[in-house]
């Protein structure tokens, strides 16, 4: 069950419709914001492969320019394993 | 409130990425009640790419359970990526590599042996090729990704011991054609300036580089100025449209090969306009044509621009470009307050990749956007260690540690004397560069080739054709590496090394600097660290070669114990008696003076009390540079003191459009270019080993333009042959406003024989840096079926 510290950056313009999507994905919750468009958050995932598809997708949303993690901790996954 | 540990992990979490970007959270660390008992942070770099991101392993109970970036490292300020996070899974992997393996022939199956065993064979065999056949006979093929005490151990038992120059590495075919721009404009190797300059810049330059999916996190810090500034312009130039075009007010998508007229283009519009710096020309540069580097005037240099009007440019270039957006990106870059280009393999892996990287390095010496602040010609690197390990210590055939050429006498003797072996030892003549070694292996001249940390089999271009010699028992293979690759198919021999983490040593990245990592646990089974294997291979080799100067080559490092003691040694050797004097100093970057860094030294670093302030920051400017205090030779500020320009000048070359080594026709239509995907990094061997990583993309596909989709019959998920005249894959298509019409592109990480697109590349390659054309072939595009399942294939 890993969990993820990220910073998500986005347009100053869009930081509420931004806040209010990562609020509205489930393993995220929203920490913090500032009005340059930074977004703290903290993914909760079952298994690091969920924790993966989670950032790629935000990644990849149009309302986001960039999410870069900061901390993972991992303590449940062995390596090579999955997770449950 | 009893807090949960869960609670307590994700505020932690919370609380490192606040602290990132100053966000205040309403809890602090204080309040975090539960102590982090039996933990340990063990600081080093990341494993995978050339970014150099610092980070911490969490350790417990031997075994790591977390990572975190370190916010004051100047190279990622605390920011990972999601590749970069998972890198830690390769520890105790149940795939890794445990035991020697050899099998006499490639036909047999591999049984487990000693290592007393296996050392012996591997002198045995390579003795044997050198009393036979001579130093010509053996080589040493290594990476990017071997920490540099490595590296420089090796080609030191290569040179010094068994009298061969041939000692290559795979960074041959990502950067050899950046050191050959670095050397040929400015006279010195690396950048002038850094990562520091993207905090600074007005302007960014992005031509042939993915950043975005490459290199996440600079990319991010260039995002992040954009976005806190937005009149900094972004121009990416890019036959194909990537993540990192989101950023950029201008994408230029120029049709493969026809780089140089674009650059070229933007040079006229600088000189015709008189946007050019004038005084910092006549201060500093001098300009330079055809192969001898004839010294011609500017006048001539500005008539050589004479065709490439932003007219005939935007036509030769095709895709989306106008003339009129030629001329308003030259404007960009030469008039804002600080102009960073960066780039990576789309320029580098170009018959003309040299070329390419002068006529970047020109825009920047024609307008004076060097030296200053937010201003840098930045070519980045794919690996860890490309920088530090194999362009600085050594670790191709033509260039001995301390950035000194092979071929020049002088340099060769100091060598020898740091060494204490005889005047002489080392051949006069430069080595095997990687396509030649794979070609000889080919016609059977070299004899035992050492693989080290690498995959030539999948990453060589046209590489079945290499692969002939590669599987054949004519060349003994040894593959020291932590997975089995499709390499280590065509092995005798395969020792198990410790990986990242399980090891201590240095990788130097992008920007000069050189960063440690401490050994924080162990290798699983019987894996050893490479220097340990080195030496003792080497004492085997004195002994059956009845060869005391190869003895000599690892006596200094008799004794010592390989996690720490060893390396450090191999790094004194180095740092102390080869980089004095030399561009890259490292004389201050001692293990203890790195173990204090958070983010290690840029050289040059003459002192230890220097490289504590982080070492320098910008080449070549007085008082920044202690070289350039130095080796000041007049009053000017700035000092070019490379070891390549004896006039002391950065060279503007005029160099013109020439085709790529392969063009479509009628038979082959289509351009084929190829890269890297976000989640896979190299040949797979590692990160197709993380469940999340693989799952995320199991398998590689191609590329290929709507309009081009459309004409073809192909649909999303179909299955494609990719044909050119040396090899085919069938891959799944992925219908996408990415490549230009005319072109596909696929990925190069795949492993699965009908998906290893390095079968369909071609080998031609830059005559000057001798690095293969990997971005650009001529093939063929045809549906063969619809969508199919695939399974990922890892070699087992």
């Amino acid at each position: 069950m890993p969990i993820g510290g990220v910073v998500v950056s986005t347009r100053p313009e869009d930081l509420a419709a931004a806040r209010e999507m990562l609020a509205a994905c489930a393993g995220v919750e929203v920490h913090g914001a500032d009005d340059k468009g930074h977004i703290v958050v903290v993914f909760d995932t079952s298994t690091g492969e969920e924790m993966e598809r989670l950032m790629r997708d935000i990644n990849r949303h149009p309302l986001v320019l960039h999410a870069g993690l900061t901390y993972l901790d991992m303590e449940d996954l062995q390596a090579g394993e999955e997770g449950p | 409130m009893a807090q949960t540990r869960r609670d307590f992990l994700k505020r932690t979490a919370a609380l490192s990425a606040a602290s990132f970007v100053g966000i205040q959270l309403p809890f602090t660390a204080a309040d975090l009640a539960r102590a982090a008992d039996g933990e340990q942070w063990h600081r080093g770099t990341c494993r995978l790419c050339g970014v150099g991101c610092r980070l911490e392993l969490g350790v417990r109970n031997g075994a790591p359970f977390a990572l975190r970036g370190v916010a004051e490292a100047r190279t990622n300020y605390g920011y990972l990526c999601m590749k970069g996070m998972h890198f830690w899974k390769c520890m105790g992997h149940p795939d890794r590599l445990t035991k020697p393996l050899y099998r006499a022939k490639k036909s047999e199956p591999f049984k487990e042996i000693s290592w007393d065993q296996a050392l012996d064979i591997a002198a045995d065999r390579f003795a044997a090729a050198v009393r036979d056949h001579g130093g010509k006979a053996v080589a040493y093929y290594g990476s990017g990704q071997c920490l540099t005490e490595e590296t420089y151990l090796f080609q030191k038992i290569m040179r010094g011991g068994l009298k061969s120059n041939n000692v290559e590495g795979n960074p041959r075919l990502c950067m050899a054609s950046a050191v050959g721009g670095y050397l040929t404009s400015f006279g010195a190797d690396e950048p002038i300036g850094g990562y520091s300059d993207l905090e600074q810049a007005h302007c960014f330059f992005i031509i042939g580089s993915n950043t975005a999916e490459a290199h996440p996190v600079l990319f991010r810090r260039i995002m992040r100025r954009k976005l806190d500034n937005p009149e900094v312009k972004v121009i990416n130039a890019d036959p194909r449209v990537s993540q990192t075009s989101r950023i950029a007010d201008k994408h230029l998508q120029f049709k493969p090969g026809t780089d140089l007229s674009l650059l070229n283009a933007m040079a006229r519009v600088i000189v015709d306009e008189k946007l050019h710096d004038e005084k910092f020309i006549a201060d500093y540069a001098v300009f330079r044509q055809g192969k001898e580097g004839k010294a011609v005037t500017f006048a001539e240099y500005a008539q050589s621009l004479a065709p490439y009007t932003p007219e005939a440019a935007a036509r030769t270039c095709g895709g989306n470009i106008t003339a009129d957006d030629i001329r308003q990106v030259a404007r960009w870059v030469a008039t804002s307050k600080g102009t960073v280009s960066l780039w990576c393999m789309g320029i580098n892996q170009r018959k003309q990749g040299v070329w390419a990287n002068n006529l970047i390095h020109n825009l920047h010496i024609l307008t004076g956007q060097l030296m200053k602040d937010g201003a840098d010609s930045l070519s980045l690197t794919g690996q860890p260690n490309a920088c530090g390990g194999v362009r600085e210590a050594g670790g191709l055939c033509h260039i001995l540690p301390g950035h000194r050429p092979v071929e020049k006498e002088p340099m060769r003797r100091q060598v020898e004397d740091a060494w204490g072996v005889p005047a002489g030892r080392i051949p006069a003549e430069p080595g095997l560069h990687t396509m030649a070694l794979f070609t000889a292996i080919n016609e059977g001249t070299v004899k035992a080739v050492w693989v080290n940390c690498t995959s030539p089999a999948q990453s060589l271009p046209n590489c079945d054709l290499y692969n002939q010699g590669l599987a054949g028992d004519g060349c003994f293979v040894v593959c020291t590496d932590i997975f089995k690759t499709r390499t280590t198919e065509y092995a005798n021999l395969i020792l198990p090394t410790a990986f990242h983490f399980e090891k201590t040593g240095v990788y130097g990245c992008t920007e000069r600097r050189s960063q440690l990592t401490r050994k924080a646990v162990n290798a699983p089974g019987e894996a050893r660290p490479e220097v340990w294997i080195a030496c003792e291979w080497a004492k085997r080799l004195a002994v059956k070669l009845d060869d005391p100067v190869i003895a000599q080559c690892v006596k200094p490092f008799e004794g010592l114990e390989a996690d720490y003691a060893l390396p450090r040694a191999i790094w004194d050797e180095y740092t102390q008696k080869l980089t004095k004097g030399r561009d890259n100093d490292l004389r201050g970057a001692t293990y203890p003076v790195l173990e204090r860094m958070a983010d290690g030294v840029q050289w040059p670093a003459p002192t230890e009390a220097f490289a504590l302030t982080g070492g320098t920051v910008k080449k070549f400017v007085k008082g920044r540079d202690p070289m350039a205090d130095s080796e000041s030779k007049n009053d000017l500020p700035y000092q070019f003191y490379g070891p390549a320009h004896e006039d002391r000048k950065l060279w503007v070359w005029l160099r013109p459009q020439a085709d790529p080594s392969e063009i479509p026709d009628a038979d082959y239509p289509f351009y084929l270019s190829t890269g890297r995907i976000i989640d896979h990094w190299h040949t797979m061997s590692m990160t197709g080993r993380v469940p999340e990583l693989l799952r995320a993309n199991p398998y590689a596909f191609v590329e290929v333009n709507p309009g081009d989709a459309a004409k073809l019959g192909i649909k999303p998920g179909d299955m494609v042959e990719i044909k050119s005249r040396r090899g085919v894959n069938v891959l799944p298509a992925k219908v996408y406003e990415g490549p230009m019409e005319g072109m596909v592109f696929a990925y190069w990480h795949d492993q699965e024989e009908t998906r290893m697109i390095n079968r369909v590349t071609k080998d031609d390659y830059d005559p000057a840096s001798k690095e293969p054309e990997f971005k650009i072939c001529a093939v063929q595009v045809k549906r063969v079926s619809g969508p199919k399942p695939l399974k990922p294939f890892i070699v087992a």
